[in-house]
């Protein structure tokens, strides 16, 4: 019965990674299709084909710090872990209907420990790892929104005798390839690690793996052919991109967007610091529009993501707290 | 004062707050602040000498 129970809240943990992939497929390809590099179909294959390679760039340092450093491992059960998920979830659809560009990192981590606090209460948070994920929530979007902005000043130095604007936007086309293949790979890095963390803690929950293994290549893989495959299937039907939702952006500012995004997000991979790729890369479009002026930016779509930060955490927390009474109920 | 120069001093001021809490990754926080401080004093500078011309 436990086994079973395992199996299926592995596959909730799968389905919250494809969706994940289906809801972030837009960030990795909205600028190179905005700008006619490829085609809609060519960009999702090629985004996806990226979150699935990430597995062999990267390690699991963030799977590990979502497996051990958010809740005591005394305290996992398959129950707790199901009613953190469902938590996220739904928090995930509330703000979807909202329109509130809210992030799935931070939901599972409020979900995972809301359900943990519901079922053993406030002492087994662990605070350094809750405290390193809490900063990491406020600075990623600031070190994408930096790393953009200076890399669009730094194209525009090294290019600066280049008269025409239109000349040097097609030679940034072919550059757009690679850049968005770099942020395919730090999304498909940090989120698909995510839910690795989430099966690893269940493995280690059902007695299958012990505190501090490494994740299983099993486990590595489904969760990136998951994130490939939500890709893989998103991208087709949103239409309205970040770019064009945030600030209007040509080819130069997609390639400093993404690649700063990319670096940001291959840092804080390899760190082990699981961190929002939807708000990295909408802070690094806001920094290529106000490398040009602050009115460039559309500051409701920033400030909504502000108001994500502040809610997320606490709105999952409450969501799981109550699906762990409820399937407390029932266990 | 420049409206950007404003924002990348209270970006500044948010990571400095953030270093006491970070732990092992302080320096990051610092790190951040002193680079917005500093593209705070350069977009300043920037628009003064917009103003002048």
């Amino acid at each position: 019965m436990d086994d079973l129970l395992l199996v299926l809240v592995v596959a909730v943990a799968l389905g919250f990674d494809y969706v994940n992939g289906f809801h972030d497929a837009a960030n990795s390809i909205a600028t190179v299709v905005s700008t006619r590099v490829l085609s809609p179909r060519a960009a999702v294959i090629w985004a996806a084909f990226f979150n699935f390679a990430a597995f062999l760039v990267f390690g699991d340092a963030v799977a590990a710090t979502i497996a051990n450093d958010v809740v005591v491992q005394d305290v996992l059960s398959i129950g707790m872990i199901f009613a953190g998920l469902v938590g996220a979830i739904i928090w995930n659809l509330i703000t979807f209907v909202f329109g509130l560009p809210t992030s799935s990192s931070h939901a599972l981590v409020g979900g995972m420990a809301g359900a943990a606090v519901a079922k053993a209460g406030f002492g087994v948070l662990i605070a350094d790892g809750l405290r390193k994920i809490g900063v990491f929530i406020v600075l990623s979007p600031l070190i994408g929104l930096a790393m953009g902005l200076l890399l669009t000043l730094l194209i525009f130095w090294v290019f600066h005798r280049t008269r025409s604007t239109e000349r040097l936007n097609q030679g940034f086309r072919i550059g757009q390839l690679f850049s968005a293949a770099a942020f395919s790979l730090g999304h498909g890095a940090n989120d698909a690690q995510k839910t690795m963390g989430i099966i690893l803690a269940l493995l280690i929950a059902s007695g299958h793996a012990r505190a501090g293994d490494s994740t299983p290549l099993w486990v590595v893989l489904s969760a990136h052919t998951a994130i490939g495959l939500g890709t893989l299937s998103g991208g087709w039907r949103i239409v309205k991109t970040m770019g064009s939702k945030i600030t209007r952006l040509q080819p130069v500012g997609g390639v400093a967007a993404e690649t700063g995004a990319a670096v940001t997000l291959f840092a804080t991979s390899a760190a082990g610091i699981p961190v929002s790729t939807t708000h990295t890369i909408t802070g690094a479009i806001v920094g290529v529009g106000a490398a040009r002026r602050l009115s460039a930016v559309r500051w409701g779509v920033a400030g909504r993501v502000v108001w994500a930060w502040i809610l997320t955490i606490p709105g999952a927390f409450v969501i799981s707290w109550l699906t762990f009474l409820i399937v407390d109920l029932f266990s | 004062m420049d409206r950007r120069a404003v924002f990348f001093f209270g970006a500044a001021i948010v990571c400095l707050v953030l270093v006491p809490l970070s732990n092992g990754y302080a320096w990051v926080s610092a790190t951040v602040a002193g680079v917005y401080a500093l593209l705070g004093v350069g977009s300043w500078l920037d628009a003064r000498s917009h103003r002048r011309l």
